[in-house]
């Protein structure tokens, strides 16, 4: 066998499975976010109308709003994982044996169904017998008569703390063993010029952690925008529309209103903002070189 | 008096017992609610005596959630076989061949792992409608492929390269050909970096959603579809739900615990060492 044709069986098989379950439903996407498609009409894309779709999107305020409560979800999201998972792998790098314990707890929330997560704090934040609303309300009398999934801003932060909950911990992992790379001598000659706690963490940890924080940063963001199982088991995008991100706007045009081709124009919307991420993120793993 | 390192190590231990209940808590309740009986799950009550009438209601009829348990583990074990020989040639081949879009095809690989699954559903729905694929085990395992190959692909490159190479340049050199090697040498060197990847995507496919809700309708409905069928007309039944939970969690923590050691490598596609 030549070294191409042997290369070639390796990788054609993945590849063809590849093309099969992700290619062919990009660019059939593609092709219906140029058409009229109402799928309880026609099982097959209509007539061409060019970037219709696209531009009926900026005239549409629902999209708007998926758009904004995108940005505000992933924004929350992103910086509670970030912080909490610094915060936690800070305490955590420590030796010991309490640390080594939660260390191994730190892979449980991840592993955590996304749709159960969603219903297990919907369910601890009900009202009359939730237990976080109970806790919540001990410390802040104020709250009582909150109810937080049916406030527009509380749903919208709830819902970020239950993608934290799973991330946050990951990235605490993750933090710890850049954290543990980082070679001791530096802290201890720092320590001997006369540096607080804070300064070391300032001038010495953070700069030499920022590769691993904007590489988590960018992860986090890619799967934040990703973030749907939750929507739908959690608040169903409401109230109204507060909880409603573009994810879940693209399935409600798809599968509610059977609006296929202005759902593949939306989808492209947010592929697109995914790939210019997944090029910085590519981009900050492998340096310009690329791979 | 309290010495300094007293007061820290009280620091410490406080620190952590946050910590824990952060990551503990949710777990810690669903697990509790899962064996309350009924009358005590809309109270906060911590001291019941526990029942499994909650365990008994999610197997029996109506719910009837057997077969959902075994359509998850069949859909997640299926998409997982199919992916790891692939994944593994795959990936052995860009790790140790350089060749002509190379680069290409691996950016590409990595871009469909990060597509929203939203996306791929949407012609799924209408291909499977006309090829009459709408809730079978077959369809949800094809459309799982697209995000378990890719990703297995990625990690196991990770480790691929991981490996230094004088072996199986040895027994080329022995007269092996590529595929002997692969298969006597490299594959078992391999072995625990494959059972990772598989775990994490047994993981993935069982936790899955989104397919499922949109592609099942009875038939292959999974585990984590269940869950919705815990909604009553008096409201969701929170000791079902979390009986359910219990089930779809167990597995899985079991899972990642024999993997801890690989989780970061795993979710970053080992591309944080």
């Amino acid at each position: 066998m030549t070294r191409k044709s042997t290369i070639f069986a390796l990788v054609a098989p993945a590849m063809l499975v590849i093309t099969a379950t992700s290619t062919y439903p990009l660019l059939f996407a593609l092709t219906s976010s140029f058409r009229r498609w109402q799928l309880s009409k026609s099982p097959t894309p209509g007539k061409f109308i060019g970037f219709d779709n696209y531009a009926r999107a900026f005239g549409d305020r629902f999209f708007v709003n998926s758009i904004q409560v995108t940005a505000v979800f992933t924004i929350i999201s992103v910086g509670l994982t970030i912080l909490i998972g610094l915060g936690m792998a800070l305490v955590l790098q420590k030796p010991g044996r309490l640390n080594g314990f939660i260390r191994t707890l730190l892979i449980f929330p991840f592993a955590v169904s996304p749709a159960l997560k969603g219903y297990t704090f919907r369910f601890m934040l009900n009202p009359e017998y939730g237990i976080i609303d109970q806790m919540i309300d001990a410390i802040f009398p104020a709250s009582a008569d909150l109810v937080w999934l049916a406030n527009e801003f509380w749903a919208l932060f709830w819902l970020s703390v239950t993608e934290t909950y799973g991330w946050a911990p990951l990235m605490a992992l993750m933090f710890i063993g850049a954290l543990n790379a980082i070679p001791t001598d530096i802290f201890e000659a720092a320590k001997v010029e006369g540096s607080t706690n804070w300064q070391l963490f300032r001038h010495i940890t953070l700069p030499l952690l920022s590769p691993v924080i904007i590489i988590a940063t960018l992860l986090k963001t890619i799967f934040s925008l990703k973030m749907f199982d939750q929507v739908v088991t959690m608040t169903g995008g409401g109230p109204g529309r507060a909880t409603q991100t573009l994810n879940h706007y693209v399935y409600h045009t798809a599968f509610v209103t059977l609006d296929m081709g202005y759902a593949s124009a939306l989808s492209y919307i947010l592929i697109i903002v995914i790939s210019i991420l997944s090029y910085f993120y590519i981009r900050a793993l492998y340096g310009k070189g690329g791979i | 008096m309290l010495t300094r390192k007293k007061i820290t190590e009280i620091g410490n231990v406080l620190t952590g017992s946050i910590i824990i209940l952060f990551l503990a808590f949710p777990i810690f309740w669903i697990g509790l609610t899962a064996f309350k009986p009924e009358r005590y799950v809309f109270s906060t009550k911590f001291s019941f005596a526990p029942t499994l009438d909650s365990f008994r209601a999610i197997l029996q009829a109506p719910l009837s959630f057997g077969p959902l348990t075994l359509n998850s583990l069949i859909i997640s074990a299926s998409t997982v076989i199919i992916a790891l020989p692939l994944a593994v040639m795959a990936a052995y081949a860009f790790s140790r061949y350089r060749f002509r879009g190379q680069q290409a095809l691996l950016i590409w690989v990595l871009i469909t792992q990060f597509l929203p699954p939203v996306v791929v559903v949407l012609p799924f729905f209408a291909l499977f409608r006309q090829l009459q694929l709408v809730d079978t085990k077959i369809g949800l395992i094809w459309i799982n492929l697209s995000i378990v190959l890719p990703y297995s692909i990625w990690m196991i490159k990770g480790f691929v390269d991981a490996l230094p190479t004088e072996i199986e340049q040895a027994s080329l050199i022995d007269g092996c050909n590529e595929f002997q090697t692969l298969r006597y040498i490299t594959l078992p060197l391999l072995a625990p970096s494959i059972i990772t990847a598989g775990v994490f995507s047994f993981i993935m496919t069982w936790n899955e959603f989104l397919f499922a809700l949109i592609l099942t309708r009875q038939e292959a409905r999974t585990l984590t579809i269940g869950l919705l069928s815990t909604h009553t007309a008096t409201g969701i039944r929170w000791d079902w739900m979390s009986a359910t939970g219990l089930i779809v969690m167990i597995p899985v923590f079991i899972l990642s615990l024999t993997i801890r050691k690989h989780f970061i490598q795993g979710m970053t596609m080992g591309a944080v060492k």
